[in-house]
């Protein structure tokens, strides 16, 4: 079985692959697991305040935590930034992703966590996807900041996954992971 | 006769499924791939009595395609997850007339789908 935090405190990028059932239960016992490093959390499919409202509900400690929102303003009126939260105009928007995360990189954060890398597969071809993470994940070993990438374990997404992993130093399947982790 | 639905979702096997079932309902489906499309298909002439959404598309965003669908009622279908004070917020908007959260259970849809329609 493998320990989640052992992972998370030995790889500098990581991907997790978690399957629908277990995807909201394993993104809390990660920010538990990351409980008191500054975080940034950028989200893709799910709200700042969805994510707000799962973390308080599950009593997520989330005072170091900044989210980079590119899902809120695809439905909603959104200003380009609030109280610990930046907006991205669309999962799609890459070079406007990129140049938020390089900003957290910057700014020394512990962890960056990307939620998710299978969501930008509606949005971008895959080779595009490719360049973009091939590119963050280089920024990223060279900054101080380490990286969980989540990715859903989903029919389309498998070739993503698999050519993902060549720019990952380890990659989890979350059904191996100890669940007391 | 019949009501019309129109599915608008960019992913194939949803669009398919969807329609499958509501045909099957005695619905007349017809289908787009995005808001664009959806708005486009409006302006070519049809009438859906109800129009099924997918709230994350590639394209024009929703929240700007939505006004423009005037008096046609819409029903949001989520796979992304959003808060209580959000949904509520959404369902303020004169057309949006309900939230389906992906992925629901067919007999929901179709439940919902006879609700939403009266």
């Amino acid at each position: 079985m493998v320990n989640l935090k052992k992972e998370l405190e030995s790889n500098k990028v990581l991907l997790l692959i978690v399957s629908g059932l277990e995807y909201n239960d394993r993104i809390v016992k990660v920010m538990k697991v990351l409980s008191g490093k500054s975080v940034a959390y950028v989200t893709l499919n799910k709200t700042n305040d969805s994510l707000k409202e799962l973390f308080k509900k599950k009593k997520v400690d989330i005072t170091n935590l900044v989210f980079v929102d590119a899902i809120s303003k695809t439905f909603k009126k959104a200003p380009e930034q609030a109280e610990s939260v930046f907006y991205c105009s669309s999962p799609g928007s890459l070079t406007e992703l990129s140049l938020i995360i390089t900003k957290f990189l910057k700014h020394d954060f512990d962890y960056i966590i990307f939620d998710s890398l299978t969501n930008l597969a509606p949005y971008q071809k895959r080779d595009i996807i490719i360049k973009f993470l091939s590119s963050l994940a280089n920024k990223i070993k060279s900054s101080k900041t380490k990286a969980i990438f989540y990715a859903l374990d989903v029919k389309d997404g498998k070739e993503l996954i698999q050519q993902a992993s060549v720019y990952m130093d380890n990659v989890i399947n979350a059904e191996e992971i100890n669940n007391s982790a | 006769m019949a009501k019309k639905i129109m599915v608008v979702d960019d992913e194939p096997d949803n669009r398919k499924t969807i329609k499958t079932i509501l045909e099957k309902e005695g619905y007349v489906v017809i289908t787009a791939v995005n808001g664009d499309d959806c708005l486009n298909k409006i302006k070519e002439g049809e009438k859906p009595d109800l129009i099924l959404m997918d709230i994350m598309m590639p394209g024009t965003p929703v929240r700007e395609i939505v006004p423009k669908l005037k008096n046609i009622k819409v029903v949001y279908l989520s796979v992304v997850r959003i808060s209580e004070a959000e949904k509520e917020e959404l369902l303020k908007s004169k057309n949006v007339i309900g939230f389906i959260q992906k992925p629901f259970d067919l007999d929901e849809l179709i439940r919902n789908v006879k609700k939403f329609l009266g």
